[in-house]
């Protein structure tokens, strides 16, 4: 039940994520011009596209990246294969949904991807500090002297 | 509730009085707090029983369905299950992972990993791991959360 818990915030997370990327992938090419055969609209086909997305790619998140116990370095191999994965599959469901059309919106949404993916853990790294700093201050108050 | 503090000169004469109508949850959460450090219990170590109080336990851990608790005298034996400990200790005692329970008061420091596990340190320097799922449990034990 945990799993399934977490695997429903990790797809509205990922979905929301997609939707984002692909507003500034439509808006760009809505102001900037582009591929001619684009045209961006916000259908519940695109709607559907990008939920069914965040769900396949919340998967991998939740099967390999919840097993905390294992040494460092390990899981930060498996977070490059979680990388690549996702990449694999939002590359795929692009295609399949036609979030891009040619190379040049390839290469866009791989960039708005990468950034996202990022960014994600940078914020996620900066609120774990944040927690130690708080939970480390709340120690001090408690501690046991010996 | 009015809250009177009055200061004494030394630990033997600490003590806490709590006048109530009845006892709500949150005075039973007060009392085990404040109890939490006198309170005792039976260990043993090379065939000899032993009372301990509960402010000189570091960690308590479960091994092939035994327990140990470890101290800074070293480690015991234990015939109490961790989920039996977890509800006689409370207060600063909790759950850090499913085999293992924390004196938070012992903790010198924590430091959060990538994978999300916090390595806690612990006053006589060994690192014990808090799972990720039982992080939220302490900063909310804390305060913070």
């Amino acid at each position: 039940m945990n799993k399934f818990k977490l695997w429903l915030e990790q797809t509205m997370m990922i979905s929301f994520a997609i939707l984002v990327g692909i507003i500034i992938e439509g808006l760009c090419y809505t102001v900037f011009g582009g591929d001619p055969l684009y045209e961006f609209k916000m259908d519940w086909l695109q709607m559907v596209s990008i939920v069914l997305t965040g769900a396949v790619c919340s998967l991998p998140t939740v099967i390999w990246l919840m097993d905390t116990d294992m040494p460092k370095n390990k899981y930060i191999v498996r977070i490059v294969l979680h990388c690549i994965g996702l990449y694999a599959i939002v590359s795929l469901f692009g295609l399949v949904f036609k979030w891009y059309t040619k190379i040049d919106g390839f290469i866009f949404m791989s960039i708005i991807y990468f950034a996202v993916y990022i960014f994600v853990w940078v914020v996620s790294l900066w609120f774990h500090k944040r927690d130690d700093n708080k939970i480390n201050k709340a120690l001090d108050d408690i501690r046991d002297e010996e | 509730m009015q809250v009177t503090f009055e200061k004494v000169d030394s630990k033997d004469q600490e003590q806490a009085v709590i006048k109530a109508v009845e006892v709500t949850d949150e005075i039973s959460g007060a009392i085990e707090l404040l109890e939490g450090d006198a309170k005792g219990f039976a260990v043993s170590r090379d065939g000899k029983t032993y009372i301990i109080k509960a402010s000189a336990v570091y960690y308590i851990e479960s091994v092939d369905k035994k327990t140990f608790v470890y101290t800074k005298q070293g480690c015991y034996d234990c015939k109490y299950r961790l989920y039996e400990l977890e509800v006689m200790l409370g207060g600063y005692f909790m759950r850090c992972s499913k085999s293992m329970i924390i004196n938070l008061k012992k903790v010198r420091n924590v430091k959060s990993q990538i994978s999300g596990r916090i390595d806690a340190t612990l006053l006589n320097d060994e690192v014990v791991v808090i799972s990720r799922g039982y992080v939220k449990e302490v900063k909310r034990r804390l305060g913070i959360g």
